[in-house]
């Protein structure tokens, strides 16, 4: 899969160059409660950004602000050189998305699933090698129900990637996952990154974060409170003082999990 | 296939045939109700027991009784004098008549036994059987007939319960078929949110609505073929309506069906919710409409709101495109009632139908 270069909209490219993303001063409030206030920030291309925050921070809504699906009161958000709130639907046809509940039709099989997804976009795919991708080839001709959880991201993520989106977002796509299944995951999300494609991941494990993403995001009461790759995140912790309790030792119990279970992927 | 409008269609047909559960109760259903009510009711129009004793044994008795095997509305049965009786007594026949040896040497005198409780088969089949005899019986004493009765066929509206049953249930799968299938689904789409996954595409909403609306028409023409060819070979249904008014009429009631289902998506929370107002909406309609039972056996007090139901609207439109040959203009009152249900719904489908994606 090749990466898909559109001219970049002329009166924005000043701004947008260089970056997938350019989010500037975006607000959104749900009757008296401000869900977004105030949130600006750039994604370069090929990053893979990271949107953390506890629940009811406001990340979910801003990443739905950038999907076309749900419109900003005020700011601006440019998604692949397209002004989303001019444009929704040219910036859908621009990006992949993965839904944290990932429910398809059930009663058709992958391979007529990722055709669907394809048309909606105009297109025509080889299913089959959308399919192999991400390692469910020989799932072609089963309905989505008999995959298993990591299976079932993984589809999400082969219907995220038909239409070859330059950004694909992510959304807690290893939640429930085993560990073998999170880290298999992993891997997809960097090969997918290595095709050119820019990810924005939002997820609640910062071990996640930390092994993924470039730079992060921690939003918390509709505010960016912090940004940076997590290295810098944490050192500037630690600058100011802060040391762990107890030392963590060489290992973690998810080595140990590891060790004892293996790398391989369990997958009925 | 890159057009979404026929790729969302494609895929709906796909998932309509491969789920058996919809094709239990939109095909399956309603074929059972017919074969299990014409099993049960009976089967065309009415049959005439008839037993004959025959005690002559010649050629003339001998011809009778073929002439009557022929007759498709007798059933013959032959015995003594004793058997048969006791036979009618029982209530196994609706006449019985006596062959005498004299028989072909007129004058005849036959004698009868008839069933007093139904004293309509009784006479019926006295007359079919003074008719044979009589013919016959000119026939061998080479006596011509002193005037010859030239009798037209009249095609009399001769109709059994079958007759009425299959367009109401034509009619009863056609309101199943938009009200669960549109409501189950597109709540099931919501709660599960496929609809929410769906619209971060670039995906019509119109494209993905007229995807499922196109495949239940289809559906409704595939139910409405199946119960009117199976009529047709297993109960002789009488059947001289134009398809294409049948299918017209059968889209619009498919559309008011439809648009209720819509309308109980918007406010039902789950499948179970569906399940629970879908089935408070068909369920009285079913048997106040006169699917099953004609609408005069109901009380007087009751027939003017039964009369308004577009259930009722729609079983007559079809009944009497199927069964009188009518064309539209003969069901306007009927398609005017189903006119104004059309648009009661479409505005109720619109007001509390919601997309509802975020």
């Amino acid at each position: 899969m090749s990466v898909v270069t559109r001219p970049e909209e002329s009166g924005l490219s000043t701004q947008s160059q260089g970056f997938a993303i350019v989010v500037d001063g975006l607000r959104k409030r749900y009757g008296s409660l401000v869900a977004v206030d105030g949130i600006s920030f750039r994604v370069k291309e090929r990053e893979i950004f990271g949107l953390l925050g506890p629940n009811g921070a406001g990340k979910t809504t801003t990443v739905e602000i950038l999907e076309g699906l749900r419109k900003a009161d005020a700011g601006r958000a440019i998604v692949a050189g397209v002004d989303v709130t001019n444009d929704p639907q040219r910036v859908k046809s621009l990006i992949g998305v993965q839904l944290q509940a990932s429910a398809f039709f059930d009663y058709l099989t992958l391979v007529e699933l990722i055709e669907m997804f394809a048309a909606l976009y105009g297109r025509q795919v080889d299913a089959p090698a959308i399919l192999r991708r991400v390692d469910l080839e020989e799932k072609a001709k089963s309905r989505v129900k008999t995959l298993s959880g990591g299976q079932k991201q993984r589809f999400s993520i082969a219907t995220a990637l038909v239409n070859e989106p330059r950004v694909l977002f992510l959304d807690e796509p290893t939640t429930g996952l085993d560990p073998q299944a999170r880290r298999n995951l992993w891997e997809l999300a960097q090969s997918i990154r290595k095709d050119g494609r820019t990810i924005v991941l939002t997820t609640h494990y910062m071990d996640e974060a930390e092994t993924l993403c470039d730079r992060v995001a921690v939003i918390d009461h509709g505010k960016i409170i912090a940004m940076d790759s997590p290295i810098t995140l944490i050192d500037q912790l630690l600058a100011r003082g802060f040391r762990r309790r107890r030392v963590e030792r060489e290992a973690n119990l998810e080595d140990v999990f590891l060790d004892l279970t293996g790398h391989e992927l369990r997958e009925a | 296939m890159a057009n979404p409008l026929a790729m969302l269609t494609m895929t709906a047909i796909k998932m309509y045939v491969r789920n058996i559960q919809v094709i239990f109760f939109n095909l399956f259903f309603p074929v059972m109700i017919v074969v299990i009510f014409g099993l049960i009711i009976g089967n065309g129009n009415a049959t005439m027991n008839i037993g004959v004793v025959d005690q002559a044994h010649n050629p003339v008795s001998q011809t009778v009784l073929d002439q009557l095997r022929q007759v498709k509305a007798v059933r013959l049965y032959t015995g003594s004098l004793e058997s048969e009786r006791a036979a009618l007594e029982k209530g196994d026949r609706d006449a019985v008549v006596v062959l005498p040896p004299s028989l072909g040497q007129s004058p005849v005198a036959l004698s009868a036994y008839y069933n007093a409780g139904k004293p309509q088969e009784s006479s019926a089949a006295l007359a079919i059987m003074n008719r044979f005899v009589d013919e016959v019986s000119f026939r061998y004493a080479q006596i011509q007939p002193s005037f010859t009765l030239t009798a037209q066929p009249v095609h009399s509206r001769n109709l059994s319960y079958i007759d009425f049953l299959v367009p109401g249930v034509i009619a009863m799968s056609i309101m199943q078929t938009g009200l669960f299938s549109v409501a189950f689904s597109f709540v099931a789409f919501k709660q599960l949110g496929i609809l929410r996954r769906l619209m971060a595409t670039p995906m019509r909403v119109p494209d993905f609505l007229l995807s499922r609306i196109v495949t239940y028409l289809m559906m409704a023409v595939v139910q409405m073929a199946i119960l009117i060819a199976l009529g047709l070979l297993l109960y002789h249904l009488h059947f001289v309506g134009n398809p294409v008014y049948l299918i017209i009429v059968g889209f619009i009631g498919a559309a008011i069906f439809m648009a209720i289902g819509f309308t109980i998506s918007g406010f039902a929370k789950d499948e179970g919710a569906v399940a629970a107002i879908a089935n408070l909406v068909s369920f009285p309609m079913m048997f106040l409409a006169g699917v099953f039972f004609s609408l005069s056996n109901e009380p007087a007090w009751l027939q003017p709101i039964t009369k308004l139901l577009p259930l009722t609207f729609l079983a007559d439109a079809l009944r009497s495109i199927s069964l009188d040959g009518a064309n539209l203009w003969a069901v306007r009152g009927d398609l005017l009632g189903l006119a104004v249900w059309l648009v009661i719904t479409l505005v109720m489908a619109i007001r509390l139908f919601k997309w509802e994606v975020v």
